[in-house]
Order: structure tokens, then C-alpha cells, then sequence
């Protein structure tokens, strides 16, 4: 058993730690990958898959999805409400990391203390959600209180958006604030101090520092913030069930409900293999950051 | 074709171990999964299960709580999983697209056998009949719609007695809202499943003008668009609240009881939660969906079927016999608010006695949904396309011809009965 | 105190940084405190702000339910499979791609990024029919193997750099002794990498526990479920009851909380691991 040399050795030594987490990858992941694949390609429904029967057919599935209305509405949907998500969480996110990025006592427990809401279950969140955006619930008594009269959130498709992008940011705003602190911190503070000796102002020092220093964690931010975001089920799932009328309905409700209340389950498999070429496009501008970034 | 055989070699199996289990004594377990949840009648199903165990020793039933939807998803895929309860409760509109998918066994020979069938009311019963009348269940219990109504909203909007034509029912439900306390004049349930189907077609079968009442295969008819517009127009003039596109049936009856509708469509059964309205007078009167003194509703209720691959066939129907008897329906009636299925038993409800009379009256009124193998699709066009005119502003008739887009290859290719 | 130019700027910032915090937590007060209004205050016209008819009645609605119970377990299941998979997969793999040359090992680290990405409702079809062939929906395996599948990719790129950042003379000291590589991981590498590891625990298990979709598709019955998958429960024959629902949620945020409060180093050095690479 014994190898000719140590550095062989130690690769071999290296694969017995890294195989086992591949395999499992492999084959929880990679394999129904493929089978998704495949799936999207045939007309499997609860039927055929119960009696046998079922066909490849090509391309037909996807045809269909670009002929339905309803598939393209939930494709503008799931866009709208990623970028919506973006814009916000990630603004406002960068303005609280700055923020916070002060050196002042409750800096660090108060930043702490806004990131739980991240780290909650997605299903209370959704019926938190749910629960403040009715009628008559907290958002519209809050409203009512400085004279404005709140609209019927969840039952008006415009509003009812508004109201999981809302939600969302509340998730994702700490998340993108963390995320961008740690850009921030590794500023070294004597290039803002050497800029405010050549008379640099706040604006300045935004436009021509910070920012191009960040430009790697923005990148990051950006980029997981829209695979992360592309991808959002439970919200709707649970706050509106893509309601009213689909004007709340992604990518990954619209494929769920194919799949697992239709049981039309190669229609489900090729949402979902929509769903994936948008993050894939994404994920690969993400990962050929990454492999420069890396070493 | 290995499907069959598999089922032939269960059933083989299954009466083999009948045979055993007689001699052995030692009883099958039996899986029954339900979706009672109504403390009265989720408690009762378990107490009765327990009942039965104690009465016989064949087997041995477990009732297991699964979620409505849940339970409906998992006939869906049941039959490919395997993952059948023995004893299944089923929405009567459902059964027969689960009969279609094979979910149930075909129990008409043990039925008949029993000799009591002739006792079951038809529409209940034909809704476990495919199409060629085969037997796959019994109607376990009925109920349909009527209109409650807080009567001491009305008196203070100057009516003496609830609304008899779809015509008053709005002048009551305008004269009954009050923006300044939130307070709406009628509330129902449209939600996008199937209760809201079931709260919707009495408005779309109304008698109208004099026209017959119309099924679903004709929802373009002047009376099922008129019927729509009149919910419309109460949603747009602000006399129901929009909210009931989300709101399951409970939640409709919630605002009734809370106060916050001085009328609501509600369903039998919830005679036996009453004690949960707010302290006001209330009645209950026949719902009023078109001309004076006509009226309109749905039958609901739920089946009990034998699941496919059930181990003990026989003794689960056995269980669904006593279960559906003419003794155990009336008490079933009585314990969880419902109508017996039987015309030879009697419920002799010890309360809410005129709002009984008042549900068995509609009963006369009320039309079966189906049976259709393809039921759900129908009922998903036709909330689809009430709650397209009530969030996108659609036009009733625009709306309604579209479901009918859906619905009329449907029952073209095989006609409702 | 704040007589000064920077006491004035702390005062300000103490401020807006509290106004934050309320808008921020104020939805969690908003959970809890409907969890303890009576029905009819729940039910009632006007909205209050905190309970005026205090009740526990909705905890122990809770508490005393055999499905909600069985949930509570099952939850912890997920949490705890889901983190012993991420462990023993995910860590050695770390280890492996962190301190040895392998061959190929862009090819596996890229693998592990890409599955980080994949959204649930692309395995979900395939998963589920794969289960039900092999009989073993409705089991509590199925969703953790689903969950551990994000997680692990997590554990890799999030630990790899930790075992990178041991120094070398480390573990060819424990060669030196006589160590296997098995045996100076195990006593030596793990140890160095505490911290690490700690993150790994906690965002393992709050993948199990915060798990929704995969946890309801695999699992019918009521009784299997986790927590998150019948937090419905309260939408039922008697409507929409908040209290209950609210205070089933504030159970289940619970245990985030406590593991927030006394492990929040962690959790956020982890995020920020995981999410961009130093």
C-alpha cells in the first residue's frame, strides 16, 4: 500500500476527505438534476406515472410555458420582485452598514439584534406577513393613524407585491448589511483620513473610496441577493399563495403547484429548469468572480 | 398491467389473511385517515373508531387527522406511492375523479349484499358511483348553504324580517354596512379552492327573472351573469369586503359571528358552533339568490370510501355499514352539525332547532356538484373567474364565457349527469 | 457628556440606531403579543396594540396538543440530521480541500458553490419521485438528506479557509508523532478550527429547523411534520385563529433567538464565510 512519494500520498490522503461529501453531492443533487431534466422533456403526470405510459416529447413543455399567459405573468413577477428586493435591501443595507460602521456603544448589539429577523423561519415570517398586511391589520392602523388611507393589500395583485417585497426586505436588509460591513471594515481608515487632508468631502470620499474598494463585496451581495431572492418559495407560499390570481405567483410556486397540486409533474420540471437557466446565467458571472478572486 | 396484477395478488392476500385473522383472532390494523376538525366531529370520529374496535375483532382502526388539502393531494398520488390509508374520507365533488384515478376499491357487491342501500338519499349516494354506477363509498354526512343574519343589524336598519329575493338581500346588505366600524352587510367565502366553488354556484344557479336555475355546463346564461354581478357590484359598492377571496368558509362565518357582516352565507354545521357569535340576535332563512321566494344552494358532505390495497376489504366495509347505519347517521347529525344521508334516520337536535329546519328546508333547494372525473378542473374555472371580477375588475360575462373556455370541452366529452 | 462634538454624534446615532431597532423588531413584538389576546380580543373590531384581555390559553392550546408536540420533535429531528450530515460530510471535505493539493480541486469546489445556489423546486420532482420509488417518503430521513444538500456546501466553503489559516507546522508536528492523517485531523485540525465548526452547528441546524418545502412535500401526515409545515394548523373549521398561530411561530422562533443571543458571533462570522470569500 504504500505510495512512491509523500506529496502523492498526501493528494490520495485528500481525496478519502473530500470523496464522500461528493459522492452524497452527486447523488442527491446531481442526479435528480438530470432527472429533472429528463422529467422536463416528457409528459409525466400523475397518470402515466401511475400507469405507465409516459412519452418523450420533446420540446412541448417548454413551447407551452412561453404560450401561457399565466407562465409569463409569473416570470415578470419573479423579475419584478427580485429586482424590487435589490434595489431596496441592498440600498438601504449599504446604508446601514455604514451607519453602523460608527463607532458608537449599542453599534454592535443593535446591529446584532436586527439580523434575528433574517434567521427566522420563513413560515412565520410569511404569516407574519400575512397577518399585518390584512385589512385591517397593523400596517393599515398605522396608516390610519397619520391620516392615510391604506390600501386592501393582499387582495389587490399590485399591492399584494408590494406587500412580499416588503417582507422580503425586512429578511433581507440585515442580511445585506452584514454582508457589506465586512467589505467595509477591511477600509483601512488612514485611506479616508489621507482623503480628508487633499479636502475630500462625504460625497467625495463615497464616490472615489468606498465604493470602488467595495466593488468585490457589492458584486458578491449583488449576486447571491439574486440567486437567493430568484428563488423565493416559502414567502409566497405561505403570506399570499402566489394570490390574488397569480399577481404574487414566482418561479417557484408556479412550479411546485404544477408539480404537487396538479401532479403535472414534467410541466413542474421544466419551471423549474427555467427557474435554473436564469440563476444559472447569474451564478456563472458569481463563480468566475470567485475563481479571480481565488487564489 | 402489472398495476392489476399487483392489486389482484392484494386482494388475494387480503382475503387470505381475512381468513386468518378469524381463526387467530388477533385484529388488522386499519389506517382511516380523516379530516374532521371541528372539535365536535374530530373528537367524535376518534370516540366512534373506538366504539367500533371495541364491538368486533377483526380489525383495528386508527383515525389519523390529515389536512383537507393534504389528504386530497395525497389520493392524487396514493394510488403511484402506495401510500393509501385503508379507510379514506373524501369531499363528495372529489370522489369521483379519485374513482377515476382508482383510489377506491369497487365495494358495490358488498354494498348490495347489505341491503340497505335504498335507504341513502340519490344525489349524496351518487356522488361514490362512477359512471357506469358502481358503488366505491358511502355519503356519510350532508349539508349545504343558507343565510345567516344578525337580526338586530337589520332591525336597526329599519327591516323586520330577513331578505327573501336577491334584490333585497342587497338593499339589506347597503342599508347593513357601515364604513366608520368596519362593519360589511354580507360576507361569504371566495377563496380559490374548492369551498369557494361551493359558496359561489348558489349565485350562479339562481332563479333569475323567471329563467330555470342553470348547471355548469351553461355559466354564460343571462341568470348566471346576473347572479355574478349582483356579488360584484356588493364587493365594489363596498358591501363585502374584498378579503373574501381569502377567507375559507370558517373566516366568513367569523365576521358574521364577530359582528363585523350583519349577514353571511354559512354552511350547516355551523349550527353547532352558534356559541361563538358575539351576543346579538341572529336568524337563519333560505339564501336568497334571485326572484322572491325562489332560492338556491349546494350539497356538500363527506364520502368514506375502502381504499385500494386495503388489507380486510370486507371488514372495512363492515365499519363504513355501521358507520353509515340508520342509527349512527342521526347521531352523526346531531353531534357535528350535519344532515343525515339516510331518509329513514332522523336527527333530533337537541339545539339550534329552527336553524335545522330552515337547512333542511334548502336541502330541497340545493344541486350536487358532479359527479365529474374532472370536477376539480371545473371548479377551479369557476373561482378563477369570480375572483377575476372581483380583483381585476373583469366583467362578469367576460368572465364567466372564459371559465366556460375551460369547462365546455369538458363536459362535452363526457356530459354531466 | 455630550457636551462634546462626539458626544452629540453618539447621542444622535444611539438614536437612530434605537429607531431601527424598533421598526426592525417591532414585527416580533407584534408575534408574540397577539399570542397572548383572548379569541375575541383577536377577533374584535378594533386593533389593539398589546393584550387587554392577557391570556395563556393559546400556549396552552399548543402545549397540550399531541400533533403540535410530535412537530416540536420532528423539528428538532430535521435540525439534528440535517447537522449531523452537514459534520460528517461537509467537515472532513473542508479539511480535504483546504490542506491538500488534490487534483481537480477547482472542479470540486466549483460543484459545491453551484449546489449552494440550486433552488429547492429543481430537485424537489426529482427528489420525491426518487422517495417514493424507494418507499421511503413519510420517513424522518427524506428531508434532512434534501436540507444537508444546501448544507453541506456551506460547511466546505465556509470551513475551507479556517483550514487553510492553520499554520502548517500544526499537523506536521502531529505527523511527526506518528498521527495518521485521520487521527491528526480528529485530534489536531478539528480542534484548531473550533470556531468554525461552532457556525457550522448552528447554521446546519437552523437549515433543518427553518425548513418548509421539503419537509411538507415528503411528508403527508400531520404527525411527521415539522413545525414550520403545520404552523397552518389554526386555519381550520373554526377560521384563522391569529393567537394560536402566533403563538406556535414565537415557539418556533424560540430556539433561533436563544441560539442568536448566546452564539451570535458565530452565526454572523459565518454568514459572512459562507456568503463572500476572504
Amino acid at each position: 500500500m504504500k505510495t512512491k512519494n509523500a506529496s502523492a500520498r498526501r493528494e490520495n490522503d485528500g481525496y478519502l476527505f473530500i470523496i464522500p461529501a461528493f459522492i452524497y453531492m452527486l447523488v442527491v443533487l446531481g442526479y435528480p438534476l438530470v432527472y429533472n431534466l429528463i422529467l422536463s422533456f416528457k409528459n409525466v403526470d400523475v397518470k402515466n406515472l401511475t400507469k405507465g405510459g409516459s412519452v418523450f416529447i420533446g420540446f412541448e413543455n417548454y413551447i407551452n410555458l412561453f404560450h401561457d399567459s399565466t407562465f409569463l405573468l409569473v416570470l415578470r413577477n419573479t423579475f419584478i420582485f427580485t429586482i424590487a428586493c435589490l434595489v431596496f435591501q441592498f440600498t438601504i443595507g449599504f446604508a446601514f452598514a455604514m451607519f453602523f460602521n460608527q463607532k458608537f456603544k449599542l453599534s454592535g448589539p443593535i446591529r446584532g439584534m436586527i439580523l434575528v429577523s433574517y434567521m427566522m423561519p420563513m413560515s412565520v415570517t410569511g404569516l407574519l406577513g400575512k397577518n399585518i398586511f390584512s385589512n385591517a391589520g397593523l400596517i393599515n392602523d398605522l396608516l390610519g393613524k397619520i391620516g392615510i388611507q391604506g390600501p386592501e393589500w393582499l387582495v389587490t395583485g399590485s399591492t399584494a407585491l408590494i406587500a412580499v417585497v416588503i417582507m422580503n426586505c425586512w429578511v433581507g436588509i440585515p442580511f445585506n448589511m452584514l454582508l457589506l460591513m465586512s467589505g467595509l471594515t477591511s477600509i483601512s481608515q488612514d485611506v479616508y483620513e489621507s482623503a480628508s487632508i487633499d479636502g475630500a468631502n462625504w460625497g467625495q470620499k463615497f464616490l472615489h473610496i468606498t465604493l470602488p474598494l467595495m466593488r468585490g463585496s457589492i458584486m458578491a451581495v449583488l449576486m447571491l441577493g439574486f440567486i437567493y431572492t430568484f428563488r423565493a418559495f416559502d414567502l409566497m407560499y405561505i403570506m399570499t399563495a402566489g394570490g390574488p390570481l397569480n399577481a404574487t405567483d414566482v418561479l417557484g410556486t408556479y412550479s411546485y403547484v404544477r408539480s404537487f397540486t396538479q401532479f403535472k409533474f414534467s410541466e413542474g420540471a421544466a419551471v423549474a429548469m427555467v427557474l435554473f437557466a436564469c440563476l444559472f446565467i447569474i451564478g456563472l458571472f458569481y463563480l468566475r468572480m470567485l475563481a479571480k478572486e481565488d487564489d | 398491467m402489472k398495476k392489476q396484477l399487483t392489486l389482484a395478488i392484494a386482494a388475494a392476500a387480503a382475503s387470505v389473511s381475512f381468513s386468518a385473522v378469524a381463526v387467530q383472532a388477533e385484529p388488522t390494523e386499519i389506517e382511516l385517515w380523516h379530516y374532521f376538525d371541528a372539535s365536535a366531529d374530530a373528537k367524535a370520529i376518534v370516540d366512534w373508531v373506538e366504539e367500533y374496535n371495541t364491538l368486533q375483532d377483526d380489525i383495528h382502526i386508527t383515525a389519523t387527522y390529515v389536512s383537507r388539502d393534504e389528504l386530497m393531494n395525497q389520493y392524487t398520488v396514493g394510488a403511484l406511492s402506495g401510500e393509501l390509508p385503508d379507510i379514506g374520507m373524501v369531499d363528495s365533488p372529489d370522489m369521483a375523479s379519485y374513482i377515476s384515478l382508482g383510489v377506491f376499491e369497487d365495494i358495490t357487491d358488498e354494498l348490495e349484499a347489505w341491503g340497505e342501500l335504498g335507504s341513502f338519499y340519490e344525489g349524496p349516494l351518487s356522488s361514490c358511483m362512477d359512471p357506469d354506477g358502481r358503488i366505491y363509498g358511502l355519503p356519510q354526512n350532508s349539508n349545504c348553504l343558507a343565510l345567516a343574519c344578525n337580526l338586530d343589524a337589520l332591525e336597526a336598519a329599519g327591516y323586520d324580517h330577513m331578505p327573501t329575493s336577491l334584490a333585497e338581500l342587497q338593499e339589506m346588505a347597503a342599508a347593513t354596512t357601515d364604513p366608520d366600524t368596519q362593519t360589511f352587510g354580507f360576507a361569504m367565502c371566495c377563496i380559490s379552492t374548492e369551498e369557494g366553488t361551493f359558496q359561489i354556484l348558489p349565485w350562479l344557479r339562481g332563479t333569475q327573472d323567471g329563467a330555470e336555475a342553470v348547471n355548469v355546463d351553461n355559466l354564460t346564461a343571462d341568470s348566471a351573469v346576473k347572479g355574478l354581478t349582483a356579488l360584484a357590484d356588493m364587493i365594489n359598492n363596498g358591501y363585502m369586503s374584498k378579503e373574501c377571496i381569502n377567507w375559507t368558509q370558517a373566516d366568513a362565518f367569523n365576521q358574521f359571528a364577530a359582528g363585523k357582516a350583519a349577514m353571511a352565507e354559512v354552511g350547516t354545521w355551523h349550527l353547532a358552533q352558534t356559541d361563538a357569535i358575539d351576543g346579538f340576535n341572529y336568524g337563519f332563512c333560505l339564501l336568497p339568490t334571485g326572484d322572491e321566494g325562489t332560492s338556491s344552494s349546494t350539497i356538500g358532505g363527506e364520502n368514506f370510501g375502502v381504499c385500494s390495497g386495503a388489507e380486510n376489504k370486507e371488514a372495512c366495509v363492515a365499519f363504513l355499514e355501521w358507520l353509515c347505519s340508520q342509527e349512527k347517521e342521526g347521531e352523526w347529525g346531531v353531534t357535528a352539525g350535519k344532515i343525515p344521508t339516510r331518509s329513514d334516520s332522523t336527527s333530533e337536535y337537541d339545539y339550534e332547532q329552527e336553524g335545522f329546519a330552515v337547512f333542511t328546508d334548502e336541502m330541497n333547494y340545493a344541486y350536487a356538484r358532479g359527479p365529474h372525473a374532472e370536477w376539480p378542473s371545473i371548479s377551479e374555472a369557476i373561482y378563477s373567474a369570480t375572483q377575476s371580477v372581483f380583483v381585476d375588475g373583469v366583467a362578469p360575462a367576460d368572465a364567466l364565457a372564459k371559465a366556460m373556455e375551460t369547462i365546455s370541452p369538458i363536459v362535452e366529452e363526457t356530459p354531466l349527469p | 457628556m455630550f457636551k462634546t462634538k462626539e458626544g452629540r454624534k453618539e447621542l444622535v446615532n444611539s438614536i437612530v440606531a434605537i429607531i431601527i431597532a424598533i421598526i426592525f423588531l417591532f414585527p416580533i413584538y407584534w408575534l408574540v403579543q397577539i399570542s397572548f389576546k383572548s379569541d375575541s380580543e383577536t377577533f374584535g373590531k378594533i386593533l389593539t396594540y398589546f393584550p387587554h384581555e392577557f391570556t395563556v390559553d393559546p400556549w396552552l392550546v399548543n402545549l397540550t396538543d399531541k400533533t403540535f408536540l410530535l412537530s416540536l420533535r420532528n423539528s428538532f429531528i430535521n435540525g439534528f440530521l440535517t447537522m449531523g450530515i452537514a459534520l460528517i460530510l461537509g467537515v472532513p471535505a473542508a479539511y480535504g480541500m483546504g490542506r491538500f493539493k488534490v487534483r481537480g480541486s477547482h472542479v470540486f469546489l466549483l460543484t459545491f458553490l453551484v449546489a449552494q445556489m440550486l433552488p429547492a423546486s429543481l430537485t424537489l420532482t426529482p427528489m420525491y419521485l426518487i422517495f417514493n420509488k424507494l418507499h421511503i417518503l413519510g420517513t424522518h430521513f427524506t428531508a434532512p438528506i434534501a436540507i444537508a444538500a444546501a448544507s453541506i456546501p456551506f460547511a466546505v466553503v465556509t470551513l475551507r479557509p479556517y483550514f487553510k489559516s492553520v499554520p502548517k507546522a500544526l499537523d506536521e508536528a502531529a505527523r511527526l508523532d506518528g498521527c495518521g492523517a485521520l487521527k491528526s485531523f480528529l485530534y489536531v485540525m478539528i480542534p484548531a478550527v473550533k470556531t468554525g465548526i461552532i457556525t457550522i452547528v448552528v447554521i446546519s441546524f437552523l437549515n433543518g429547523w427553518n425548513d418548509l418545502v421539503y419537509s411538507m412535500t415528503f411528508n403527508v401526515n400531520a404527525e411527521m411534520r415539522p413545525l414550520t409545515a403545520n404552523i397552518y394548523k389554526f386555519q381550520n373549521a373554526y377560521g384563522t385563529k391569529w393567537n394560536c398561530i402566533m403563538a406556535y411561530g414565537t415557539i418556533l422562533v424560540i430556539p433561533v433567538v436563544l441560539l442568536f443571543i448566546f452564539l451570535q458571533k458565530y452565526i454572523v462570522g459565518g454568514l459572512v464565510a459562507g456568503a463572500v470569500k476572504d
